[in-house]
């Protein structure tokens, strides 16, 4: 049974707007103890016999646990496979539940369960799994370390589930590339009704627009100069407005292409008030051109023009913070975002889609692997540690009105960052301590704007 | 000025509008206006400065139904339209000098995409040493970048040729942008005797544009300039070089047309003058040409036998039309408002020269430069012009290149 035919349409249609809890799991943090276990057994078995237990930690080497349990999927799988029907996901709570009455023992939803979210009990023949305690996990309470927490996510897997992705598969970006998840989760957000400019940038160097007689996005798209994205769609946008199509104009530059040489450009259609979604993701360089150093590119960062010898150590000089200026054009709406909290990019990106007053900015952070000198398997956590250290702060400002997005209660010391992130790996002691204190200088200014 | 293949009025054509006396400048803002433009974008730069001004105003007016964009740089104004054009607008900018210099990123785009863009160029010398004045050096300068080029004579040359240049551009067997090339201060600030054709007629020569090649479009989606490798690249310049060769009739088609309904026309790629007995010419282009007129005439006065070829497409180059206009004649002056850097001449001499390549008996070729920087070519430069190009006939000994301006002091 599917989840469509599980739910009338009017029910998903309410769901796919909710916000929805889930267990959050957070390997890390995790230290194997098992309270959670124990806790749930007790919660659902009134025994301490752990295999009653919803939840389980599971060890992947020494010292190394995780925290496995149902993560209420928008779209289950053992829901689809279960031939019963006796398991049901609650339109208004989003949880998952088997309804004993109808279970049959089969187990083909544990077989199904990508995640281990499912318990099969051979002595009762049937399917356990959790049920969330009503809204008050018993779990989270017993976890001592934070491995556990009751989250609220933004139901975006049941928004995008049915999206058709807009651009090709096998782009040819290099592995681990955060840009290629960024422009997939940017149009299946924006939809089809978008006229998009890619100009010479990775992204177009994927084969995003196409290479020859081929195309690789499935939404109009044109190759524009890496100067003039924003004057080149401002024509389109006018010629449109005028005839009265309503649409999307939507820019998806570099950093080079924003904060360099298109900057005359995007600068001026700020002024002028052009109604277009400006998106910059921004890999602190021109990587697609081999990692030179850009207008972006932090202090203290290896390039090839700024590298390491004995006379010079990195791009001397501050990263441009172009979000902060695009605010200071006073145009109705700029935010930063980030891969690690897609949620939070898909509310602004959402909001950038609302404005019709003038122009929207939105700054991607995006790490490179191949460019910033990390495994291509840490491009998430390392985008992640760039917010948990506030060296890349999550916020936006909404017609002048600054605000934090994620506030970071207490902040990693930035070399947490730095040593994740190979191009930073000749900094000493002195020059991290540098970099933790302009940080800090950036992060005062921009909570006194959150406060003005 | 009535010659012998133009007739410049003609109360039997239906297009017979109001008179009235403008500038250059604002006989290429009429042009836009009754070509009913839909997207503007401009950035003041002297000597073209005033028609930004002129279509800010008609916009502001309503007489003007588009959206003129107030871009920061001439890289933007011609992006901007490269936006509106793939959307399917008609669109116009102008630009001078240093400004075509800025756009130079965009300009090379706009006909390897093909895009049916018209801009005026109000024709400045360039760039250093630092001079506002007029020239063709700009135009001529990016004379290879694939644009159709055509030069005009007075201002209702420019007004005419803006509405015709639409034609020629969106035509399917072109699809290229093209210039509208006018000197600098000598049209650009004259005030001059210019007829407004009525837009109704206009209208009836000049049918919307619906782009048919290519489209940005939600509802219709496609990728426009991506990658494009080796083979397929080679193929879009040959057909690229087509179409600037089929624009050749285009633009002689285009201006019958034009003629037959507002009862002027301006001999398509070229213009003869006095030409039927001619044993000597002069080639000119641009608004010097004007001048010519009159020395051809004095000359004429005098027992020369002399005529005039008027160039009005630098590209696509006239070849053959120039060939046919000069089989007869012995020598032929040509007047170069540029320099063509690394031969010593001007670079309407150095394409005549080619073009008359394989020609039996080709005429003599005689070179002059003149009007650089704003300064004038003067009538006694044209006769002194004349009497080098009689000389040359004569096949008595003369310079090869003569500046005529320098000549003198």
């Amino acid at each position: 049974m599917s989840v469509a035919s599980a739910l009338e349409p009017e029910v998903r249609a309410q769901t796919t707007r909710k916000a929805q809890r889930i267990l959050g799991l957070y390997d890390k943090r995790c230290t194997g103890c098992r309270s959670c276990e124990l806790a749930c057994a007790a919660a659902k078995s009134g025994t301490y016999d752990l295999s009653q237990s919803r939840i389980r930690v599971v060890s992947s080497s020494v010292n190394s646990f995780s925290p496995v349990t149902c993560l209420q999927c928008a779209r289950p799988r053992c829901l689809e496979v279960c031939p019963t029907g006796a398991i049901v996901k609650n339109a208004d709570t989003g949880i998952v539940s088997v309804r004993e009455e109808k279970c049959v023992g089969c187990a083909m939803c544990a077989l199904a369960c990508p995640y281990g979210g499912m318990h099969y009990s051979s002595r009762d023949a049937k399917v356990t799994k959790c049920d969330f305690c009503d809204g008050d996990p018993e779990c989270v309470k017993a976890c001592a370390t934070g491995a556990l927490e009751d989250v609220n996510v933004v139901p975006l897997v049941d928004t995008l589930y049915d999206r058709e992705d807009l651009v090709s598969p096998g782009l040819s970006a290099c592995l681990g590339c955060n840009a290629e998840l960024l422009v997939r989760f940017t149009l299946k957000t924006l939809g089809r009704n978008v006229v998009f400019a890619s100009g010479p940038s990775c992204i177009a160097g994927t084969g995003f627009v196409g290479y020859g007689p081929t195309t690789g996005a499935k939404v109009p798209t044109y190759h524009s100069l890496l100067d003039n994205y924003a004057s080149m769609i401002t024509g389109t946008k006018r010629y449109y407005d005028q005839i009265g199509k309503e649409f999307h104009a939507v820019c998806f530059a570099g950093d080079g292409g924003t904060a360099d040489v298109g900057f005359q450009s995007l600068s001026a259609a700020a002024e002028r008030g052009e109604n277009i979604i400006y998106i910059c993701y921004d890999n602190e360089g021109y990587m697609n051109t081999g990692i030179q150093r850009s207008g972006t590119t932090p202090r203290g960062a290896w390039t090839t023009t700024t590298p390491v010898g004995a006379q010079r150590r990195g791009k001397p000089q501050h990263k441009k913070d172009v979000a902060l200026i695009m605010a200071m054009h006073d145009i109705p709406y700029v935010a930063t975002a980030n891969a690690a909290y897609l949620d939070d990019y898909y509310a602004k990106l959402k909001r950038a889609m609302e404005i019709k007053d003038g122009l929207s900015y939105i700054h991607l952070f995006s790490p490179c692997p191949t460019g910033w000198r990390f495994p291509t398997d840490k491009t998430i956590e390392v985008s992640r540690m760039a917010v948990e250290t506030n060296f890349f702060p999550l916020w936006e400002a909404d017609h002048g009105k600054f605000k934090i997005n994620r506030e970071v209660p207490f902040p990693k010391p930035v070399e947490q960052y730095l040593r994740l992130v190979g191009k930073y790996s000749h900094l000493n002691r002195a020059e991290i301590d540098e970099i933790q204190r302009d940080l800090d200088r950036r992060y005062k200014r921009l909570v006194a704007l959150t406060e003005m | 000025m009535v010659t012998e293949q133009v007739k410049h009025t003609s109360n039997a054509a239906r297009g017979v509008g109001k008179v009235t006396v403008m500038d250059g400048n604002k006989a290429a803002a009429y042009g836009a206006l009754l070509s009913r433009v839909q997207v503007l974008a401009a950035y003041p730069i002297t000597p073209q400065t005033p028609l930004v001004e002129y279509l800010s105003q008609f916009v502001a007016d309503g007489a003007l139904k588009a959206d003129f964009v107030e871009v920061e740089s001439e890289h933007s104004s011609l992006s901007v339209l490269h936006g509106a054009s793939l959307a399917g607008a008609r669109t116009f900018t102008a630009t001078s000098g240093q400004g075509l210099a800025l756009m130079y990123e965009p300009y090379n785009r706009t006909p390897t995409i093909r895009l049916p863009i018209v801009m005026g160029i109000a024709t400045r010398d360039g760039i250093s040493p630092q001079c506002v004045w007029g020239g063709h050096q700009d135009a001529i300068n990016v004379r290879d970048a694939g644009w159709i080029q055509l030069f005009v004579e007075d201002n209702q040359e420019i007004l005419d040729t803006v509405i015709m240049a639409y034609k020629i551009a969106e035509h399917p067997d072109v699809l290229l942008p093209v210039n509208v090339c006018y000197d600098g201060f000598y049209l650009s600030h004259m005030a001059d005797r210019v007829e407004i054709p009525p837009q109704e007629i206009v209208d009836e020569f000049l049918p919307p544009y619906r782009p048919t090649h290519q489209i940005l479009d939600p509802d219709n989606p496609m990728s426009i300039d991506p990658l494009t490798p080796n083979e397929l690249f080679m193929e879009y310049r040959y057909k690229h070089l087509q179409a600037l060769q089929r624009a050749k009739q285009v633009i002689a088609d285009v201006d019958q047309e034009f003629a037959s309904l507002f009862g002027r026309g301006y001999g398509g790629l070229i213009e003869k003058y006095r030409m039927d007995d001619a044993e000597i010419a002069i080639v000119g282009i641009g608004s010097p040409v004007g001048t010519a007129r009159v020395a051809v005439d004095r000359a004429r006065d005098e027992g020369k036998k002399i005529g005039l070829v008027k160039v009005r497409a630098l590209r696509p180059f006239p070849r053959e039309e120039l060939v046919e206009a000069l089989r007869n004649v012995r020598s032929v002056g040509v007047m170069d408002k540029n320099v063509c850097f690394g031969w010593g001449t001007g670079v309407l001499f150095m394409e005549l020269r080619s073009a008359m390549l394989g020609v039996p008996k080709p005429p003599a070729t005689v070179g002059f430069i003149d009007g650089l920087g704003g300064s004038d070519i003067t009538m006694e430069h044209y006769a002194r012009a004349i009497a080098i190009v009689d000389d040359s006939a004569n096949g008595l000994a003369h310079q090869e290149i003569t500046w005529l301006g320098l000549e003198e002091e």
